[in-house]
């Protein structure tokens, strides 16, 4: 019997798309996640009629809900879903199950945002309401500037380890027409940035953007109908740390371990197959934490693995090949699964990189759930 | 400010008489934080608010040099983690100069004036 989640090309990845990303005024969220359909679909030559399925993500300011996604892109899919936390592999692990019970075998992966230009400014302390307002505890940065800190002290983390992440992605980023921020940064400049919120500087934290993602996934079947390149889902995995401030060390999110247990009996791989790794970067200190968790580099030697070439621009490794959410744009991950298909399909233009046949994608939500992905070539 | 309504009012209450107070389960006795209506372990809604030993050790600290928020305090703020020996995990802030703090340092709670949110805990080293 095949361990949980061995999804083993059952699903696959049979097209991507986006909108541009940044500042994207006089649209609303949901007329962008639909643009982003249109092109998607457009490009991959998909009819809109051969979509029977339709998961949508929440988006800031109660957008991306699947009943008005539906009305607006005039559709009546046999199945449709909302998550409050897409997140893309959360979404995508969603599409792989529906498709494996049969509700429906060609499910649209939808998302779009206005937050750049509705303003958010996630001042609101995450999570539910508690002691963090009193104090001013918000945004993303502060628990992970709490957990950088931590992990400074007890394993001699330097600021200059945790530099190389943003330094790596921008390399990579200066070649993305997409990204947002394409200007080289050098470690020096990076360490010359003023804190934002000590230990984190401007360049570990992701700037927020209005955009679109979507991704059409299919049953094996369909999936050869749909596209000569097909990219399978090879394996899943998930983990939840619902308990939250009940669990003890809650910002380094220990629970991320077991998704790390899992995803590789789930894909049938070894570590060591994958050619390019993707993790989602609401925060440099997100990839550091996934980095160790799932075991590409030791406790403590993020920095050392970047200085070697183990990991990242131009090392063994390649690491978040599109710049990530810091220097591509914030798409909630969505973009990093849209660059993981096009590197597998050779896609990917001046970013191309050699021999990619299989890729990983590791993503948390916050502090409750944590996710990983194994995609593959299809053979 | 901490004025409130809302589940969390005896800690408020509790920090303006000088007392660090969380909910204690009834049934078996957890100790919680954030309130909560309903037991984490147990899932009891019996409890009742319990004044604890108010020391704890810093799990680690930050210091906010932007305002996310016009309710935040001027910049620049410091926020810490502390783990209390109960067990309660609370976001607080610290005395005295960061430069002196560290991971690990035990601290013991005062009860001061807070900007406008009016009497709340702030942890000092323990000398």
């Amino acid at each position: 019997m095949n361990p949980p989640g061995a999804v083993r090309g059952r699903s696959a990845i049979v097209a991507v798309g986006n909108t541009e990303q940044g500042e994207l005024p006089g649209i609303s969220a949901d007329e962008l996640a639909v643009e982003g359909l249109r092109r998607t679909l457009a490009q991959a030559g998909i009819a809109k009629g051969a979509v029977n399925g339709l998961i949508t993500c929440k988006s800031y300011g109660g957008f991306g809900i699947d009943t008005a996604i539906g009305r607006l892109a005039g559709m009546n899919p046999s199945y449709s879903a909302t998550l409050d936390y897409g997140t893309c592999n959360f979404s995508l692990h969603l599409a792989t199950a529906v498709i494996e019970a049969g509700l429906c075998d060609v499910v649209a992966i939808v998302y779009g945002t206005t937050q750049r230009s509705q303003r958010n400014t996630f001042s609101t302390p995450l999570g539910h309401p508690d002691e963090s307002s009193v104090y001013g505890f918000l945004n993303v940065a502060g628990p992970a500037a709490m957990a950088f800190r931590r992990h400074m002290s007890l394993h001699g983390t330097t600021e200059a380890d945790l530099g190389e992440v943003a330094v790596s992605q921008r390399r990579y980023a200066v070649d993305n027409p997409l990204a947002i921020f394409r200007e080289p940064m050098s470690l020096e400049q990076y360490l010359a940035e003023p804190y934002l919120v000590e230990p984190l500087r401007r360049s570990d934290l992701c700037m927020i953007s209005d955009g679109a993602a979507c991704l059409i996934v299919a049953s094996r079947e369909r999936a050869r109908d749909l596209t000569d390149k097909p990219v399978d889902v090879l394996g899943i995995a998930q983990q939840t740390g619902l308990r939250d401030r009940q669990n003890a060390d809650q910002w380094m999110r220990p629970w991320i371990e077991q998704v790390a247990e899992r995803i590789y009996p789930a894909a049938g791989i070894s570590q060591a197959d994958v050619d390019a790794l993707y993790i989602q970067d609401p925060t440099s200190m997100w990839v550091l934490q996934m980095l160790e968790y799932y075991g590409f580099v030791a406790t403590g030697g993020v920095g050392e693995a970047f200085r070697r070439g183990a990991v990242g621009h131009g090392g063994r490794l390649p690491l978040n090949s599109n710049g990530g959410q810091l220097s591509e744009a914030y798409m909630w991950g969505f973009l990093h699964l849209c660059e993981a298909v096009r590197q597998l399909r050779g896609d990917a233009g001046e970013r191309q990189l050699p021999g990619i046949e299989v890729a990983q994608y590791c993503s948390t939500y916050g502090f409750m759930k944590a996710a990983s992905t194994v995609l593959a070539r299809s053979r | 400010m901490t004025e409130s309504l809302a589940l969390d009012a005896p800690f408020w209450e509790g920090a303006r008489t000088g007392e660090l107070r969380f909910q204690r389960c009834t049934d078996c006795g957890f100790l919680r934080w954030p309130a909560a209506g309903v037991c984490p372990e147990c899932l009891s809604r019996s409890a009742v608010w319990e004044a604890v030993e108010p020391v704890g050790t810093v799990w680690s600290f930050v210091i906010y040099h932007r305002s996310y928020s016009r309710s935040a305090p001027p910049p620049p703020y410091l926020v810490a983690l502390v783990e209390l020996d109960c067990g309660v995990r609370l976001i607080t802030t610290l005395a005295g100069s960061s430069a002196d703090h560290t991971v690990g340092m035990r601290v013991r709670a005062r009860f001061e004036e807070f900007l406008d949110r009016g009497v709340v805990p702030v942890f000092a080293a323990v000398e």
